[in-house]
């Protein structure tokens, strides 16, 4: 939620090196609220990208557009960790005016925090957006969900729209980017293509999404199935996912 | 038990206890408001039903009641959609619902079979296809062909060779395919389809099937 008003904020997208983080807090004040860009804030469309761009992508234009008179300074992912995009999008943000740091999360800077909320049991979606809140604040949450035998598998990244995430039973693991990121290594391609093999999986991708190529391979080689969505879920896609997860 | 498939065109209604089946269009189904399913599948049954069950769950359980193989495709074509459901040692493999490529090619298809008063059972074949992308591109290209020369019987037989080209790129070109839905009962639809694989119709029944067996 972005709270109301015109107080100064933080806006980030991707996952940040958390020293850049912090120094931009230090730097234009500790109690600015740091806002996530990726998510749909309800922005209007900015029209300065193309149709055929990543809803994340857009959702982080939107949103800077939207809000530009508020942010401090936008901390942005623009290495291996996101994607051309972000670096892209990076760049239109300052011709905009907007102050940038950019932030490239290599490998020498990879962490290696345990796997609590991809590989336990739990609302799937609240999972998810647990692992996303800890790229601001990493410190263990009340509640830790108890680890568990994954009956089905989510790989990808947060999607736009969260309703895709309600079909999924609470013994569902989380793969790829997300899965990354709880480990403290977005970039780390060997993990993002690491799934339980026999344990089925929805290779989930934004439409239009580099990522789309990966898990159009990974559905192939473990037998699960691939699902794009652009903007908002529809039924086809939910009739898809209910029906693998309740058939395989 | 009254359990119903509710397309988008057609609805197909059976009562488990007494066997009684029967085959409406939808647009009566939306007139008699005193029909209500036990259990429904299809895009205007939501509303309808005490329990709802997804399209292609309904398709893949009939299929796998109806089919005794061990590996095998299914496909539904319907009036607004495609459905498809891929089983290997008679599980899930893949499964896709194409609801925005190949959109009304269904529906188009008999909206043109009445205007030009083409029946399907005697309808040739045609070696030619046109490009559907969906049923209003498809149509204008019917209505240009035929504006130009081409008999109405060909231009049909056109689009409906188009449409079974999506058909078979949609389920990943197999050797054999089984076949829902509708067009089990379009000979020219079959015939045509018989160039690329092998197609064994199962008829109109398949979801209902997969409503019968499934559980609740």
């Amino acid at each position: 939620m972005i709270p109301s008003g015109d107080s100064r904020l933080i806006g980030y997208y991707g996952f940040p090196l958390r020293r850049l983080l912090n120094s931009a807090r230090e730097k234009f004040g500790p109690g600015l609220e740091m806002i996530d860009l990726d998510i749909d804030h309800g922005a209007p469309d900015s029209g300065l990208l193309p149709v055929t761009t990543c809803r994340i992508i857009s959702n982080i234009m939107n949103n800077s557009v939207m809000l530009r008179s508020r942010l401090a300074v936008i901390v942005a992912a623009v290495g291996e960790g996101k994607c051309d995009r972000g670096r892209n999008i990076s760049f239109l943000l300052q011709g905009l005016g907007l102050n940038v740091i950019e932030s490239r999360f290599e490998e020498k800077e990879w962490e290696e925090r345990e796997l609590i909320y991809s590989s336990g049991r739990g609302t799937l979606s609240e999972r998810i957006d647990r692992i996303m809140y800890s790229v601001i604040d990493p410190s263990p949450a009340p509640g830790v969900p108890e680890p568990c035998r994954p009956t089905h598998g989510f790989w990808g990244v947060p999607p736009n729209d969260y309703r895709v995430l309600d079909l999924f039973p609470e013994t569902t693991h989380i793969y790829g980017w997300t899965r990354c990121v709880e480990a403290g290594r977005p970039s780390d391609m060997e993990m993002e293509s690491y799934v339980d093999e026999g344990v089925p999986t929805v290779f989930f991708t934004q439409s239009f999404c580099a990522k789309q190529d990966l898990a159009h391979y990974l559905a192939e080689k473990y037998g699960g199935i691939e699902v794009d969505c652009h903007r908002e879920i529809n039924d086809s896609i939910l009739a898809k996912v209910e029906a693998f997860i309740r058939l395989s | 038990m009254l359990i119903g498939d509710c397309g988008s065109t057609w609805t197909k209604m059976l009562d488990t206890e007494s066997g009684e089946f029967e085959i409406i269009q939808t647009r009566e189904l939306v007139r008699r408001r005193e029909i209500f399913f036990d259990a429904a599948t299809g895009h205007s049954a939501k509303k309808r039903c005490r329990i709802f069950r997804n399209e292609l769950i309904s398709l893949a359980q009939g299929a796998l009641s109806l089919v005794e193989e061990e590996d095998f495709s299914v496909v539904d074509a319907g009036g607004r959609d495609i459905k498809y459901v891929e089983f290997e040692k008679r599980k899930i493999k893949k499964l896709d619902w194409n609801l925005t490529c190949g959109s009304s090619t269904g529906t188009t298809i008999e909206l043109l079979g009445n205007y030009y008063e083409v029946d399907f059972k005697t309808l040739r074949p045609s070696e030619k296809w046109i490009n559907v992308t969906c049923g209003v591109f498809g149509m204008e290209k019917v209505l240009e062909h035929v504006s130009t020369g081409t008999e109405a019987e060909e231009a049909v037989a056109m689009f409906l060779h188009g449409m079974v080209r999506n058909v078979y790129d949609f389920t990943g070109r197999p050797d054999k395919l089984y076949l829902s839905g509708g067009f089990c009962e379009n000979n020219c639809f079959l015939k045509t389809f018989e160039s690329y694989c092998i197609v064994i119709p199962l008829g109109r029944m398949v979801p209902l099937e997969g409503l019968r067996v499934g559980d609740f």
